[in-house]
């Protein structure tokens, strides 16, 4: 594979939960690049702290103080301030987890929706609404949910749901799609058939990033790393 | 543009919001009603008082007021005054023409002896004067049994004269309420009762003459005509107040012009002592109304000064054989009705105060749904952060939905009060009524349909249901058993409330600060939770929600 440069990348993170006045460490100095148009699988042990890296990758959390870098595309996302991480968060990538998260209040067309009504004000938040209503029918569509868009999450089934949660992942047109365990919560067909969804995005040029720890899963992408003892350790495909 | 989307979808996708909003709603109305009332009744006071009074008092003794003419030639010269009267204001028993039979009911009541030409320059006397005749269509729109279908069309200039035009006698002119002949119908009009319609009956008023030393003299009685009723809306003074001509008041009550004797020089062979000069008439008040765009305060200074150079001139005057008096009170109606307003207006602002208090309730209510809502949503507020929604926009979105019920609580709140307070004389009639047996029959067919949904809920086993049911059953019930056994009782009496109407304008200044504070309150109340929210930390937020 050709090598490129690498598009988000954790550098020595270290993250500590705190369990009262004791410190529980998660992350000892995990590094990681992720490469601009790869699919990479994050796979390790339960409680391994897959998801934790993840989230700090995608914003939704920061590393410890002096507890290394985070870098998107050539900028320090740990040293950013609030409203540029939520603006991250909104555009520049995109979130899918084991349980959907959809909101049960809305539709399956306002869930894809979202991200796109985020930010903005005025006639520039209309227009990016306009535009990410058109791009969510249109996802939704290849999805084959054109026919569910004013149902109810609650109406769906678990893969038509994580089918939603993709689309709202993508509406927005982010970089790099962090999912975390997509397929982890699905049957083995309906999971495969998530997974032919994000292969043929990853071959449509999208960046991401799955943890799991199903191998099976793994298997599917183009280069795995484990998690283990708090710290990314390489391994080619080829080796498992 | 999410946080419009989710706070309308948050408000309209569950029921408490509407009972929040209800809530609003009925303190914003409670609030706006009280006040409205009470201001109403403030304003229709001191519009009362200056239609009844005029705007500046002049008020003397028991002795009276010498030379009074001149003092109003003084007072109508000056250009800020429209008009001024005399008067005499006392006490008097009035004998009744009914009941039939030799013994007669008497009423105590207030004597205004008047000057009807002046006063109807200063107050709303002519007006006042309820019996007009009616013709035409306004005649086929009245009661068959209104008197002023059929009344003689003298009856008011008699009133305006205080003469009995058919017979010359000075007439007499009674308060609406101070016969037991007028009975108050819902619309505000008077049918007669047991008969008695008092114009045309003649009645006898005794008055007690006071000495210029404060000694009671001779009670002396005179019997009137009564030439027509007068009903001012304020009643107290429709049930005390009756109207007779200046010069038969000062003539009961000894303060006309009369010989004046010296009873130092000895008597002659008749008793008599010589005569030495005479007394001026007297009076015992005098109103003064100014022009137009006057203000009253300004006028009272302008009456006093006048009164000051009037009593200085009469002290100079060696020929004057009475002196006027040096202290008298000059008091704007306003003053003169202090007693009654203060009291009314401190209550209107406790009123204020203590129904205010209702908005805390009301952000507590609005704070403890929040909070809940906020708690169930932990999980939705994780997957906004994920998507990029900032803290503040989370915050907004419990904001915007405080806003919203604020705004939706205080339009209801405003419609309601504005429904009761423009009815509130019809609702007050209702509640004085019977209930039409239609309500009580309709509550307690509704309690059994009740019944039904309690016995149904039950077969099916179902709690909530069967708890919703039963207390429908029994509210119902018990506002059928109310309605079936409500006697109509007058919560407004109007001896107690002074007007005979319940004031019925909505005071919107009240209305608009009340709602805003509806507004704030409920924004205040959806702060805590909304800031809560913005607390929450997403990825907690994920992992357990
Ligand atoms: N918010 C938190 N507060 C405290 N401890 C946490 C928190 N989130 C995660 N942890 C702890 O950090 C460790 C790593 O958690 P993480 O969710 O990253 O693991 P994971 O590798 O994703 O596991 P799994 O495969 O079960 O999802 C676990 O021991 C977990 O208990
Ligand atoms: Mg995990």
């Amino acid at each position: 594979m050709a090598e490129s440069a690498s598009i988000l990348e954790a550098r020595s993170v270290r993250k500590t939960y705190a369990f009262g006045s004791v410190g529980v460490p998660v992350l000892l100095g995990a590094s990681l690049a992720v490469r601009e148009g790869e699919w990479l699988a994050v796979l390790g042990s339960s409680g391994s702290g897959k998801s934790t890296l993840l989230h700090l990758l995608g914003g939704l959390d920061r590393p410890d103080r002096d507890g290394g870098e985070i870098w998107f595309a050539g900028e320090r996302l740990e040293l950013a301030g609030g409203r540029r991480v939520d603006a991250y968060r909104n555009s520049s990538i995109g979130f899918v987890f084991q349980f959907y998260h959809l909101l049960p209040e809305l539709t399956v067309l306002e869930n894809a929706v979202l991200p796109g009504l985020v930010g903005g004000i005025g006639p520039t938040a209309r227009a990016r609404a306009k535009a990410a209503t058109a791009t969510a029918h249109e996802i939704l569509d290849s999805f084959g949910l054109s026919h569910r868009l004013r149902h109810r999450p609650a109406q769906l089934s678990g893969g038509e749901r994580q089918r939603v949660a993709i689309a709202r992942a993508l509406v927005n047109r982010p970089r790099v799609l962090l999912a975390d365990e997509p397929t982890g919560n699905l049957d083995s067909a309906t999971g495969s058939g998530i997974l032919d969804l994000l292969a043929d995005r990853h071959r449509a040029g999208l960046t991401m990033v799955m943890v799991t720890h199903d191998h099976a899963v793994a298997a599917r992408a183009t280069r795995m790393v484990h998690l283990n003892a708090g710290v990314v350790e390489f391994g080619a495909k080829s080796t498992l | 543009m999410y946080a419009a989307l989710l706070s309308n979808r948050y408000l309209t996708s569950r029921l408490i919001p509407f009972i929040a909003i209800g809530a609003v709603g009925l303190c914003v109305a409670l609030v706006v009603t009280v006040v409205s009332v009470m201001s109403g009744f403030l304003d229709m006071l001191k519009d009362s008082g200056r239609r009844i009074v005029g705007d500046v008092i002049v008020s003397t003794g028991l002795g009276g007021l010498p030379y009074y003419e001149e003092l109003l030639a003084d007072l109508r010269a000056l250009p800020v005054v429209q008009g001024a009267t005399p008067l005499i204001d006392t006490i008097g028993l009035l004998r009744m023409p009914y009941p039939h039979g030799p013994t007669k009911e008497v009423a105590q009541v207030q004597v205004w002896a008047i000057d009807p030409a002046s006063l109807v320059k200063v107050t709303d006397f002519a007006e006042d004067l309820y019996w007009r005749p009616a013709s035409g269509d306004a005649a086929n729109a009245l009661h068959p049994d209104d008197p002023r279908r059929s009344l003689d069309p003298e009856i008011v200039r008699d009133g305006e004269t205080l003469t009995q035009s058919a017979t010359g006698r000075s007439g007499i002119a009674l308060g609406m309420h101070v016969s037991i002949g007028n009975a108050r119908q819902a619309d505000g009009s008077y049918l007669p009762r047991y008969g008695w319609f008092m114009p045309g009956h003649d009645v006898t008023l005794t008055v007690v003459p006071v000495s210029l030393q404060g000694r009671i003299s001779e009670p002396r009685e005179q019997i009137f005509p009564v030439v027509n009723e007068v009903q001012t809306g304020v009643y107290e003074v429709d049930r005390n107040r009756v109207f007779i001509p200046l010069s038969d008041g000062q003539r009961l009550l000894r303060l006309d012009e009369a010989p004046l004797y010296d009873l130092s020089a000895a008597p002659d062979e008749n008793g008599n002592y010589p005569v030495i000069g005479r007394t001026p008439a007297r009076v015992t008040k005098l109103l003064v109304r100014g022009t137009p765009g006057v203000h009253a305060n300004d006028l009272r200074a302008e009456v006093e000064r006048v009164y000051d150079a009037f009593t200085a001139r009469i002290k100079k005057d060696g020929a004057r054989t009475a002196r006027a008096p040096e202290f008298v009170s000059v008091l704007t109606w306003e003053q003169q009705l202090r007693d009654l307003i203060t009291p009314v207006e401190k209550e209107r602002e406790m009123m204020r105060v203590l129904f205010s208090l209702i908005y805390i309730v009301c952000a507590g209510l609005i704070l403890s749904i929040f909070w809940a809502i906020v708690v169930e949503k932990v999980r939705d507020i994780g997957i906004l952060r994920s998507v990029g929604a900032s803290r503040l926009g989370v915050m907004w979105i419990f904001l915007r939905y405080g806003l919203v019920i604020g705004l939706a609580g205080s339009a209801v709140g405003i419609a309601l009060a504005w429904i009761i307070v423009r009815n509130i004389n019809a609702i007050h009639q209702a509640i004085g009524s019977d209930a039409p047996s239609i309500m009580w029959m309709g509550a307690f067919a509704l309690a059994a349909v009740s019944f039904v949904g309690l016995v149904r809920a039950a077969l099916r086993r179902r709690i909530l249901p069967m708890l919703l049911w039963l207390l429908a059953t029994f509210v119902l019930g018990l506002v059928g058993a109310l309605l079936f056994f409500h006697k109509g009782t007058l919560i407004w009496d109007p001896s107690v409330y002074y007007f005979s109407v319940i004031p019925d304008q909505v005071d919107w200044t009240t209305a608009w600060t009340t709602a805003l504070g509806g507004v704030l309150f409920s924004v205040i109340g959806a702060a805590i939770p909304a800031a809560k929210a913005a607390d929450i930390d997403p990825v907690e937020a994920l992992h357990y929600g």
